[in-house]
Order: structure tokens, then sequence, then C-alpha cells
């Protein structure tokens, strides 16, 4: 499978007062599964509806392989799309709703049975949408992206509603689709769910790219929490060694830019007192709330 | 590839209960409403109206069809609304970017379901008819061939109603919204506006006076033409009807399919 990459270029949408995405550059690159994140309301929906030409920008590009996505010959063969909840009639069946779309993106009827079947909705595709549980309906919502073979899959939060189980399938599924090269942009506002998935993370707040790249690159350099009876002489110190402070409660900081060895030995050369020292696992929870709330501020 | 988009939406019509629905409903005013009218017999109407053995008879009891012409209206304003409703708007369209092709397919699969319903409505209408006119042992005041063109033309303007109504529901998106226009405009609105003076002149030149004239069905225009002092309210010529009502298809399409266009799906 050939690369498709997203570019986006001072991608801009202003709804009357509203600035919901703003002047958004960014490249989702393929055989990788990138997570979406931001905070309800930071414009991960109306950006994916911007790539797939349903809303259009008020300033900006996006291009899917070099093109628009409504210049595009066969739309859904180069990228599926899935949105939450899915959208389905309840008095289809999931084998007349694929169906209809195999039938719309000229796709051959077999598509119908073998995406039956690797959703695991066989035994439920001729049962009447309307009666689905959440998880059935996102893997539904995932078939009808999946119709045109593409290379391109956007998903936005797709694992909403899912139980423990169904998020690991999801997850596995995903990876085998980035695996075999494709491009997998998946949106999210709960960490937990991308950090076990995603390659490289786009973090949006408020309509602007807080945070892009790699996530493992991301979550390191490391956090370590100091317990300490005096806060606010450590963090003035530390901040004085050009270190990122961020106080934790009255008597923890957390801080970035040195491990804990570093931070022990500057604090005892001042004479600071250290009740604990603990170095937390790259979390990108943290991270994501440290950058919408430095944005916030 | 307009022609995968057309066999998808027929295939999306026949995936719900809804042709079922119009069926039944064709067969129970075709069938049912002309059988009905036929065994009570026009002479009994209150007002008592000219019998079946006489031509006004036979035209007044199938230019009632008429009437139910808001039902293939009202199923015709589900082929975008139901989308919009549903929010599979947002699949469709990802599916065909170029949303005027969507509602050309839609207009051209609810012409072929028109013409199905009009066809069913037409038969069955003619069964009743002659069932109801041969229970009584009333011999006909119309020939066979002429009440087979009424039929047609009866059939044909069910389908021209469907069409008004993808295209009434394509510009409208809201489901209550379209089917309260164009049940409310074709079922009271349109009575309600001959109510007006000057306006009721207009009755000919409206879809409601239209399909009256591709029907035959003078009696709106003749109640219509008693309450115009200037006297007489003529209907036109069936074919000028027939080609109005074509116009009002038209005209509504083509305003559907560009509207989409540019407005973003929410
Ligand atoms: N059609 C619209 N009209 C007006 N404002 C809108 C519209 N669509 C989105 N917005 C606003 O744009 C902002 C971004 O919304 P968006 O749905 O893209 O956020 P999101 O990141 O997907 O949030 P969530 O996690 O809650 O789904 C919000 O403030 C929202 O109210
Ligand atoms: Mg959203």
């Amino acid at each position: 499978m050939t690369g498709t990459t997203i570019e986006a270029t001072a991608l801009t949408k202003r709804y009357g007062h509203v600035t919901a995405v703003r002047d958004l550059t960014f490249s989702v690159r393929p055989g990788a599964v990138t997570g979406f994140l931001g905070p309800n309301g930071a414009g991960k929906t109306t950006t994916l509806r911007m790539i797939l030409g349903l809303v259009t920008p008020t300033a900006g590009t996006v291009t899917i392989g070099g093109r628009p996505y409504r210049a595009l010959d066969r739309p859904t063969s180069v990228v599926g799309a899935a949105f939450t909840p899915g959208a389905f009639h309840p008095g289809h069946t999931a084998r007349r709703h694929l169906g209809v779309y195999a039938a719309m993106g000229g796709y051959p009827a077999r598509r119908v049975g073998d995406l039956l079947d690797l959703l695991e909705l066989t035994g439920a595709a001729d049962r009447r949408i309307g009666t689905y549980s959440t998880g059935m309906r996102q893997r539904l919502a995932l078939a009808t992206a999946l119709l045109g073979d593409p290379s391109v899959l956007l998903l936005d939060e797709p694992g909403n509603g899912l139980d423990p189980a169904g998020a690991a399938w999801l997850r596995a599924l995903l990876r085998r689709l980035a695996d075999e090269g494709r491009t997998v942009l998946v949106s999210s506002h709960v960490l937990g769910e991308v950090r076990q998935i995603a390659d490289d993370v786009l973090v949006l707040h408020r309509g602007r790219l807080v945070a892009a790249g790699p996530w493992a690159e991301l979550a390191g350099p490391l956090a370590v929490v100091v317990g300490t009876p005096d806060a606010p002489a450590l963090a003035r110190l530390l901040t004085a060694h050009a270190l990122t402070v961020t106080p934790d409660g009255p008597h923890h900081l957390r801080v970035r830019g040195a491990d804990a060895a570093r931070i022990a030995d500057l604090a005892a050369a001042d004479g600071v007192r250290v009740h604990e020292l603990r170095t937390e696992p790259a979390d990108l929870e943290r991270l994501f709330l440290d950058l919408t709330a430095e944005e916030a501020a | 590839m307009t022609r995968a988009l057309v066999t998808a939406e027929l295939r999306r019509l026949a995936a719900t209960r809804l042709w079922w629905v119009g069926l039944l409903v064709a067969v129970g005013f075709g069938g049912g409403l002309t059988g009905a009218l036929a065994l009570t017999g026009p002479e009994h109407f209150t007002p008592p109206m000219p019998g079946l053995h006489t031509a006004t008879g036979v035209r007044l009891v199938l230019g009632m069809l008429g009437f139910t012409a808001f039902v293939p209206a009202a199923l015709g304003t589900l082929a975008m609304t139901t989308e919009y409703r549903y929010r599979t708007v947002d699949v469709t369209f990802l599916f065909v970017p170029a949303r005027g092709r969507v509602v050309v397919a839609k207009l051209v699969a609810y012409t072929v379901a028109g013409l199905a319903y009009g066809a069913t409505l037409a038969v069955t209408a003619g069964l009743g008819l002659y069932g109801g006119a041969a229970a009584r042992g009333v011999p006909l005041g119309l020939s066979a061939s002429v009440v087979a063109g009424l039929l047609a033309r009866i059939g044909v303007a069910m389908a021209v109603y469907t069409v008004l109504g993808v295209a009434v529901g394509a510009l409208l998106r809201n489901q209550i919204l379209a089917l309260a226009v164009v049940v409310g405009y074709l079922y009271a609105g349109e009575t309600l506006l001959m109510i007006i003076p000057g306006v009721n002149t207009l009755y000919p030149v409206l879809p409601g006076g239209a399909l009256s004239a591709l029907t035959g069905f003078h009696y709106v225009a003749d109640a219509v033409a008693q309450q115009v002092p200037t006297g007489g309210i003529r209907l036109l010529p069936p074919t000028t009807g027939a080609l109005l009502l074509l116009g009002y298809a038209a005209v509504a399409a083509t305003v559907a399919v560009l509207a989409p266009l540019r407005r973003d799906v929410r």
C-alpha cells in the first residue's frame, strides 16, 4: 500500500464570533496511528470535517495525497471516515446499509459480506440497526468507512462507549491497518485510550495546535515530582535553572527538564528541604493537562 | 457512476418498510377510495352529484384521487430529509462530494417510485371503479379508453408530485417542516388561498389547478368560479396543465440540486 499523507496549512474555521479552528498547520504520516487530542470543544470534529470537505474552511487548505477531498476521483477508495455516534437509518439492517453504500461507491457486493465478517457483525447483519448496541454501531461505522479499502482512515472518537474488550479489539484493528501502511488519524479526548495506540499525537486546544510529534518524544522528558515543605523557594530555584515547574498541590512540584538526581543536588546545594522525589512514568495525561492548562492561563 | 447512484438510492428506498406503506396507501386510496365512492354513487354525495352513468359523475369520482396527491408528495420529502434527520447525509456526501448529483439520483429514483405508486393507484382505482359500478349494475358514462387515459394522467401526476416533494425536502432539510409545508399546502393551503379575492383567479396556474387540469377535475374550479364576480375560472387545457406541473417540478428540482452545494453539513 502506497502511503498517503494529510497536509493542513493555516486551516481556520470561524462560526460567527466563535473561532473553532485557528491557523492549524500539521501533517499526518502514513504507516502510523496519529492521535488527535483535545478537550471538548477544541475543534477536533471541525478539523476532521474540513479534511473531508463537509465543512468549508474560512481560510487555509487541507489535502490528502496532494488533493483536496472533493477533488479525489473516488474519494471513499482513498479516505474512509467514521463519526461518533455513527449515522444510520435505524430501519435498515447492517447488510442493507452497507449494500446501499457499496452500490454508491461502485464496490462489489462481496465487500459487504467481507466487512461484516471483519467487524464481527455477521450474526447481527440482518437485524434492524435501531436495535444495535453502541459497540455494534461503532463497528458498523468502521465497516462503512472501510468499504473502499481506503489508504487513509479518519475516525472521530471511535472509542466512545466501548467496553475494555471492545477498546482492545479496536486498538488491534487500528494497529493492523497502520502496519499495512495506512494513514490512521483518530480523535479522542480520552488520553488513556490514545496513549496505548498512537505513534504520533496532535494536541489541539481552543482551536490551536499546542503540540505535535511522535508521542514518545512529547511525553519524555519525564516529569519528576518533588515533595517539599518549601515549595515556593524550590520553585524559584529550579525555574532559575531553566527547568519547567508546575505546582501540584501545596507541597509538591512537577518538574521537567532534569532527572531526580540533578534536582536533589540543586536542592541540597541551596539547602532546600526535599521530602519526596519520584520520577513519573511518561504520562501523556499529565502532559495534556499541562499543555492545555498553560494555554488557558 | 450516476447509474450506480440511482441504484444505490433505489436500494435505500427498498431497505425500509416505507415502500410497503406506499404500496398500501396506493391500494387504499386507489382501489379502496374509488371503490367506496363508486359503490356509494355520486348521486348520494352531499350535495348530490351526477351519477356514474354520466361522464361528469365518472370524472368526479376519479378526480377525487387528485386530493390524495399530498401522499406521494409527502413520501417524496423523505428522500433528503431522512438523510438529514439521521445524519446519513454526512456519509452520503463523503461517497459523493458533488452534492447536486446526490439530489439528481434521488430525483430519478423517486420518479421511478412515484410512477410505481401512480401505476398502483391507477390500476386499483380502475378496478374499484368498474367493480363498484358493476356491483350496482350502473353502466359507466365514459368509455373505457377515456377512463384509462384519465387514470394514466392521474398516475403520472402522482410521480410529478413525488418529485415536487423531493425538491421541497431537499430545500428545507427539516423533515417535520417539509412534511408540514407540503401536506399543509396541498391539503389545506391551496384551498384556503381560494378564499382570498384576486388570488383565487390564479387557481388554474397553481399546482393544484394544474393537477385538476391534467385530471380533468373541475369541481374546485367551479366552486371558486361561483365566488368570482367576473365569473368563470377556466382550467388550463390538460396538456398545458401537465406541462405546467412538470415545469413546477423542474424548477423545484433545479433549485434543489443547486441549493446544497455551498452549505456546510452540520
Ligand atoms: N456548526 C457550528 N456552528 C457554530 N459553532 C460550531 C459549529 N460547529 C462547531 N462549533 C464550535 O466550534 C468549536 C469546536 O467544536 P468541535 O465540535 O470541533 O470540537 P471537538 O474538539 O470535536 O469537541 P468534542 O470533544 O466535544 O467533540 C466549539 O466551540 C463548537 O461550539
Ligand atoms: Mg467532536
